[in-house]
């Protein structure tokens, strides 16, 4: 018997399938009003579909589990929202007073060390560093401001849309998924659609641990600031959370703004102490037992390639890429170790 | 007592959608493709143990797949994820040859005729269980066919999600397979006790 190998109406359906992702891309790409909250949309989905999973394994229906989903989400969200949104927006306001406090101690300690370098080596570090420091963080505040309508704006169009977005992808997702993937043509039908799931699957389950071991963080640093009596600890808590995304680099992030408050607010006493020690000991909990337990095992990057891709990811997409770069390295890692596996494979 | 009687009435009174969505599907003067899928499973004997409503489930899962005559299915030594019923056409089970025929383009392969499969058969089936599974064998379309498959992926959403449909599948699977792992049983002994018959036979020659 005879076997044919290679069929030209498939390699038309391949080409055509590869077109229409492309071009998919593409304009995905060029509209990103839309895709900026897809994207925020999707991550939400993907944190929500355990809950989703445990919701349909209970025999209640797809629509239904979203609508719950979607309303206990919007119900356990709007008392905090409404309880810390206030705090927050005092303590930033507050926050904006010890700016000057900062400014001067930094400016303090940079003379010091100037004048120690210079009686100990001779040379002269130039001023230009910290007064060139000290611009791009206003230029950086300022410039901030200025986009503060615009971003509030986005916001309030985002606080309607994400909320459908989620519903329809809570809903939709794996019949849209199956339509889709339907396009594929035979030839390379089952390979697509184990290295999409895949792709799916690695990017959800980082996203999820990911939010959890930030969460874990957080709560930590803001149960213990709260309990040292410093003052802002829920906005370095925060920090804390968000800083947590980015690997290797995210904790000295957060740790070094309450560092230098701590030095400026309470001096080098036992409550800067306290604080120092309180941000080891969390920092030290997230890398010896979330990281390895919950994180390590989804990604297996070198640490080259995870700070190499979060660099790329928040040039291209400033904090959704800083999230989504990890798992989209390991998701591309995967793929190529697939394909490449597959060309050596045909070749040997 | 009262409320105990208020909370029956309203069991009574609830309406459940998906079981009326349901009993409107399995409609028999509804011809559409989604009652055709769970009425082809009815008919194969894996699914004797699910009822028509998990069938029903179940059918959402499905891919469907349609072929030209000649087409391949699957190819040896592919990775595999697919487990395949036949709802139309002929498919081949062939052991492809490794040298090119003479005289041939390089694109076409001699190969053997392992077993042919017509409607209502399966195959492919160790690939939903197997972790990174390698095709034993190369599937060909005989002539046009129509397949219904069910992947890896869609067997751990169904895990995650519907749990007894999910032990059901593999109640099924496992049956399939316990009953190759008979038959090849059977052959292996079969084949030992041949082989000692010819060990006898050449030892009294000797």
């Amino acid at each position: 018997m005879l076997i044919k190998t290679n069929n030209p109406k498939d390699t038309v359906k391949l080409i055509l399938f590869i077109l229409l992702t492309v071009v998919t891309v593409a304009i995905l790409i060029f509209l990103p009003r839309i895709t900026v909250p897809l994207i925020i949309s999707y991550i939400i989905f993907l944190v929500l579909t355990p809950f989703m999973q445990k919701l349909i394994k209970l025999g209640i229906s797809r629509t239904l589990s979203a609508l719950i989903i979607l309303v206990g989400l919007l119900f356990f969200s709007i008392y905090p929202i409404v309880k810390i949104v206030p705090i927050i927006s005092n303590e930033a306001n507050n926050i904006q007073y010890y700016t000057p406090k900062i400014e001067s101690f930094i400016k303090k300690e940079y003379y010091k060390i100037k004048s120690k370098v210079q009686e100990k080596t001779g040379f002269e570090l130039e001023d230009s560093y910290i007064t060139d420091g000290f611009s791009y963080v206003k230029n950086g505040m300022s410039s901030f401001l200025v986009a503060v309508p615009n971003l509030l704006s986005r916001a309030l169009e985002w606080v309607f849309v994400i909320p459908l977005f989620v519903f329809f992808l809570l809903k939709d997702f794996g019949t849209f998924r199956k339509k889709f993937i339907g396009l594929a043509p035979n030839s390379v039908f089952e390979k697509f659609y184990i290295i999409s799931h895949q792709f799916n699957k690695q990017l959800g389950d980082y996203i999820f641990a990911k939010f959890i071991e930030a969460s874990i963080l957080g709560i930590i640093i803001t149960a213990g600031l709260f309990f040292l009596d410093v003052r802002f600890a829920l906005i370095f808590g925060i920090i804390a959370f968000v800083t947590n995304v980015i690997p290797y680099l995210g904790p000295i992030l957060g740790t070094v703004p309450a560092l230098i408050f701590g030095v400026v607010e309470y001096g080098y006493g036992t409550t800067f102490g306290a604080l120092a020690m309180l941000y080891m000991i969390a920092n030290a909990i997230d890398m010896a037992i979330v990281f390895p337990i919950l994180v390590s095992k989804i990604v297996d990057l070198h640490p080259v390639i995870v700070v190499g891709s979060v660099i790329l990811g928040s040039q291209f997409m400033g904090i959704v890429g800083m999230i989504i770069s990890i798992p989209l390295a390991a998701a591309c890692k995967l793929i190529f170790t697939d394909v490449l596996g597959d060309l050596y494979s045909s070749n040997s | 007592m009262s409320y105990e009687k208020n909370i029956e009435d309203r069991k009574v009174d609830r309406v459940d959608i998906s079981l009326l969505k349901f009993f409107w599907q399995i409609n028999p003067l509804l011809k559409t493709a989604k009652n055709k899928i769970p009425k082809f499973l009815r008919n194969l004997e894996v699914f004797k143990n699910f009822s028509d409503y998990e069938l029903w489930d179940l059918s959402k899962a499905l891919h469907r797949r349609t072929f030209e005559k000649g087409d391949i299915i699957f190819r040896e030594n592919d990775l595999g994820v697919g487990f395949y019923f036949i709802v139309r056409g002929n498919v081949d089970i062939v052991i492809e040859n490794d040298h090119s025929q003479s005289g041939e383009s390089s694109t076409e392969l001699q190969s053997k005729v392992v077993v042919s499969l017509e409607k209502n058969d399966y195959f492919g089936e160790l690939a939903l269980l197997q972790e990174r599974h390698l095709r034993n064998a190369t599937a060909v379309a005989k002539e046009p066919c129509e397949l219904l498959g069910i992947f890896k992926p869609d067997l751990d959403i169904i895990i995650n999600e519907r749990p007894v449909i999910a032990s059901k599948l593999l109640q099924s699977i496992s049956l399939i397979i316990s009953n190759r792992l008979y038959s090849v049983t059977q052959e292996v002994r079969r084949l030992k006790d041949r082989v000692k018959v010819l060990e006898e036979e050449n030892a009294d020659k000797n």
